[in-house]
C-alpha cells in the first residue's frame, strides 16, 4: 500500500472534518459524505477533501464516493447506528476495505464483530481534558488499550512513596510502573521514586486513586 | 516544489497571485517564441490565429475550473483525471501532460538561444543571428550549433537548479510576470506611435491564399501558448478561497491573456509585417522591438534592448516553471505508483522530487536537438490530448458522481466540454494532417512516446500483479 491512502469519511461535523484536516496534512486522500448542504460549502472552502452531498447510508451515494478504491472508510457522524450501517454496506461492496466507526460508549467489544476499528471521541476528549484540568503532575498517556490507563505522573515531595525503592512500595494489584526516571530507562526493583520526576505507570482505573495517593500524598 | 513537508500548509496565494501563475505561462515564452512561427504559416492572420485559440481553449477552461473547485488536489490535469478515470486512462494521460511540458521544456530553451543571441547583438557582442536577409536557411544552419548549446545550458542550469533547491519554485512568479506584462507593454506603446505602424499592412489577410484554412494548423503550433491554465491548478491548495478563485483566476488569466496576445502580435504584424516576423523565427517580436524602438538611451542604448531583454527573460522563466511543472506531474504519478516509486520520493537531502526532475531534464535536454517548430507541434499535440481526456473527465464525474459538491459548475453543461472535445479533436486532426505532410519526424516521436508508455505500463503492470517484492520490480523495468 502506498504511504498516503483514500479514505472516506461519512459525516462532516467537527469530528469527521478535524479527522480530515488532520489526514490531509499527512498526504492521504480524502472523500467526504455529508447531509448539510451548507456544511458541504464550508468544507470546499477549507479545501481538504472531495465532498459528496448526501445521506452517506444510502448505497447510491457511497458509490459515488468510490468505495472499490478507497482503502478506509470511516463512519463518524453523531449516530453510531448509522456508522455501523455505513460501514457494514461499505464492508460488502468492497471485502477489502478497512472499517472505523464512531460509537458513544466504551463497550468497544460489541462493535467488534462488524468493524475493524471504533473511536470514542468524547472519551479522548475527556482525557485531554483532565489531562489540562490536572496540569503536569499526571498525564494520560495513551488511550490504545481498552481500560487500562497509562498515566506519567510526577512524583510529588512528602508523598507516601516518595524516595522510596520500588521494592519498598507495595502498589495495589493492576499496577505496573513501566519507566524511570523521566522515561529514561524500564523500572527496576531498586528504581527509587525520586520527587520531583516523572514516571510512566500503567494502571487499572480502580485503583487508579490508591496509586495517586502513594505518588502524590 | 516542495509540496510535502516544509512548505507551510496556509493558503497564501492571492486571486493576483493565482492569476498571474496562469499568465506567466501563458504571456511566457509563447508570444516571443511562436509569434514569428504562427506568420509564417498563417500570414497577417496569425492575430486571429491567437484569439481563435483562445475561445477553444476557454472551454477547456470552464472544466478546468470545474474540476479544480470540486477536487481538492494539487496536480492539476492528471490530478482530475486519476481521481475519475481507470488506471490505464490514467496514466496515459499523466504520461501524455509530462510529455507535453518536457518538449515545451526543449522548446521555450530553443527560443531562449537566438534571444539571447539576439541580445549580445544588440550590443555588438557577436553577429546578427542570421535574421537579416531573405536567404535564411545558411544563416539558420550556422547558428543551430550554437543555439543547441546555449539551450542545452539552459536546460542543464535550470534543472540542476531545481533538483538541489526548492527556491526557484516560490511565489515570485508575480513580479516575474508583472515585469514581461510590463515590458509588452512598452513594446505596444512604441509600435502603435512608431510610423511602421501607420503604414501597417494586413492585406492579404491570409498567406498563400490558402483561406481561412491556413489558420488551423497555425492554431495547432501555437496552441502550446494556451496551456496556463493547468500551472493554476497546480498550486490551488496553496491560493486562498480557492473555490472561488480558482475559476476566476482561469478566466481572468485567459481573457487577458487574449487581449496581450492580441495587441502584441498586432503591433509585430504592422511593424514588421508578416514577412518580416515570419523570417525573424523565434526571436520576432525582438526583431520587430529593435525596428521601432527609440535608440540612444543612456546605459541600454538601444530601446529595443528591453523587449530583447524581455523575450529572454520570458523564455527563461517559462523553462524554469516546465522543469517544476513537468517534475510534478512525474512525482504525481510516482506517487500514485503510476511510474516507478522512485519517481514519488523527495530527495532525503535536497527535499525536491529528485528523480523526478532528473528524468524530465533527460527528456528536455534531448529535444532541445529538435527543430523549434517541430517542439512546438509536440507540444501542442500532447496539451491537445490531455485536454481531450480533461474535458471528458468532466462528463465522467457528472454522470458518475452527481451528488458531489461542486462549488463552481459550468454554465450550459454538457455544451462547454462536448465543444471542447471537438474542437481540441479537429485541432488535433489538423495538427496530424499538418505533421504527415511536413514533419513526420515530429509525429513519428510522438507515436514512439505513446508506444514506450504502453509498453512501460504494460511492464508495471507485469511487475505489480506477479512479485510483491519491490525491489525486484525497480531493478527490472528500466525503461523509463
Amino acid at each position: 500500500m502506498a504511504s498516503h491512502r483514500n479514505v472516506i469519511i461519512a459525516g462532516g461535523g467537527r469530528v469527521g472534518f478535524q479527522t480530515a484536516i488532520t489526514l490531509d496534512d499527512r498526504g492521504h486522500d480524502l472523500t467526504i459524505i455529508e447531509r448539510d448542504p451548507d456544511r458541504c460549502d464550508s468544507i470546499a472552502d477549507e479545501y481538504v477533501a472531495t465532498v459528496i452531498q448526501g445521506d452517506a447510508s444510502n448505497p447510491d451515494i457511497l458509490e459515488q464516493a468510490d468505495v472499490e478504491s478507497a482503502d478506509v472508510i470511516a463512519g463518524l457522524t453523531g449516530e453510531p447506528g448509522l456508522n455501523l450501517a455505513v460501514c457494514m454496506e461499505a464492508a460488502a461492496m468492497a471485502p477489502g476495505i478497512r472499517t472505523v466507526a464512531r460509537i458513544d460508549s466504551r463497550r468497544r467489544e460489541a462493535y467488534g464483530r462488524f468493524v475493524d476499528e471504533t473511536v470514542f471521541p468524547e472519551d479522548a476528549g475527556a482525557r485531554v481534558a483532565v489531562n489540562e484540568i490536572e496540569g503536569s503532575d499526571v498525564r494520560s498517556i495513551s488511550d490504545v488499550t481498552g481500560d487500562l490507563d497509562i498515566l506519567e505522573i510526577r512524583v510529588d515531595e512528602g508523598a507516601p512513596a516518595a524516595n522510596k525503592e520500588l521494592r519498598a512500595v507495595r502498589f495495589p494489584a493492576g499496577t505496573l510502573v513501566i519507566s524511570d526516571d523521566d522515561g529514561n530507562r524500564v523500572a527496576r526493583p531498586d528504581t527509587t521514586l525520586t520527587p520531583g520526576r516523572h514516571y510512566v505507570i500503567a494502571v487499572d482505573p480502580d485503583v487508579a486513586d490508591e496509586v495517586l495517593n502513594l505518588l502524590r500524598g | 516544489m516542495s509540496s510535502h513537508g516544509e512548505r507551510s500548509p496556509e493558503a497564501n496565494l492571492s486571486l493576483l497571485d493565482a492569476t498571474m501563475i496562469g499568465m506567466g505561462a501563458m504571456i511566457g515564452a509563447g508570444i516571443f517564441v511562436l509569434t514569428g512561427l504562427a506568420a509564417e504559416i498563417a500570414g497577417p492572420a496569425a492575430i486571429l490565429v491567437f484569439v481563435l485559440n483562445g475561445v477553444v481553449t476557454a472551454f477547456t477552461g470552464l472544466s478546468y475550473a470545474e474540476l479544480a473547485s470540486s477536487i481538492p488536489k494539487s496536480g492539476g490535469g492528471y490530478a482530475f483525471v486519476r481521481e475519475v478515470f481507470d488506471d490505464l486512462s490514467s496514466f496515459l494521460m499523466g504520461w501524455m501532460l509530462w510529455f507535453a511540458y518536457m518538449i515545451a521544456g526543449g522548446l521555450y530553451a530553443l527560443g531562449f538561444a537566438p534571444n539571447f543571441l539576439e541580445l549580445l547583438h544588440v550590443y555588438d557582442v557577436t553577429p546578427a543571428p542570421g535574421a537579416v536577409g531573405a536567404i535564411a536557411l545558411p544563416a539558420v544552419d550556422a547558428a543551430i550549433p550554437v543555439g543547441v548549446v546555449l539551450a542545452s545550458v539552459a536546460v542543464l542550469f535550470l534543472v540542476g537548479l531545481n533538483a538541489l533547491s526548492t527556491a526557484a519554485s516560490g511565489s515570485v512568479e508575480t513580479i516575474f510576470t508583472l515585469i514581461k506584462v510590463s515590458i509588452l507593454v512598452v513594446f505596444v506603446g512604441f509600435g502603435i506611435a512608431s510610423p511602421m505602424f501607420s503604414s501597417a499592412e494586413f492585406q492579404p489577410l491570409f498567406a498563400d491564399g490558402n483561406g481561412p484554412f491556413s489558420l488551423l494548423p497555425a492554431m495547432g503550433l501555437t496552441f502550446i501558448a494556451f496551456e496556463g491554465y493547468d500551472l493554476i491548478t497546480t498550486v490551488t491548495e496553496e491560493v486562498k478561497n480557492p473555490r472561488e478563485n480558482i475559476p476566476k483566476a482561469i478566466f481572468v488569466s485567459l481573457a487577458v491573456t487574449v487581449v496581450v496576445y492580441l495587441a502584441v502580435v498586432g503591433v509585430a504584424i504592422g511593424t514588421l509585417g508578416a514577412s518580416g516576423l515570419a523570417a525573424a523565427g523565434e526571436a520576432g517580436i525582438a526583431q520587430a522591438a529593435t525596428e521601432f524602438m527609440p535608440t540612444g538611451l543612456p546605459v541600454i542604448q538601444n530601446g529595443g534592448a528591453i523587449i530583447v531583454f524581455g523575450a529572454v527573460f520570458s523564455t527563461l522563466t517559462a523553462l524554469n516553471a516546465v522543469v517544476i511543472a513537468s517534475s510534478r506531474v512525474a512525482f504525481s504519478m510516482g506517487r500514485e505508483e503510476q511510474l516507478l516509486p522512485s519517481f514519488g520520493r523527495l530527495h532525503h537531502r535536497y527535499g525536491t522530487p529528485f528523480v523526478a526532475i532528473l528524468a524530465s531534464g533527460v527528456v528536455m535536454l534531448a529535444s532541445v536537438v529538435l527543430p523549434t517548430q517541430s517542439a512546438g507541434n509536440m507540444s501542442s499535440l500532447f496539451f491537445l490530448l490531455s485536454f481531450i481526456v480533461v474535458n471528458a473527465s468532466v462528463i465522467k464525474l457528472r454522470r458518475e458522481r452527481p451528488d458531489m459538491n461542486r462549488p463552481y459548475e459550468m454554465p450550459y453543461y454538457p455544451v462547454p466540454p462536448i465543444l471542447g472535445i471537438l474542437l481540441n479533436l479537429l485541432l488535433t486532426g489538423v495538427l496530424i494532417r499538418y505533421l504527415l505532410r511536413t514533419d513526420t519526424l515530429a509525429l513519428l516521436l510522438s507515436i514512439g512516446w505513446i508506444v514506450l508508455g504502453g509498453v512501460a505500463y504494460g511492464v508495471h503492470l507485469l511487475l505489480r500483479t506477479d512479485d510483491d517484492d519491490p525491489d525486484t520490480a525497480s531493478t527490472t523495468s528500466g525503461d523509463d
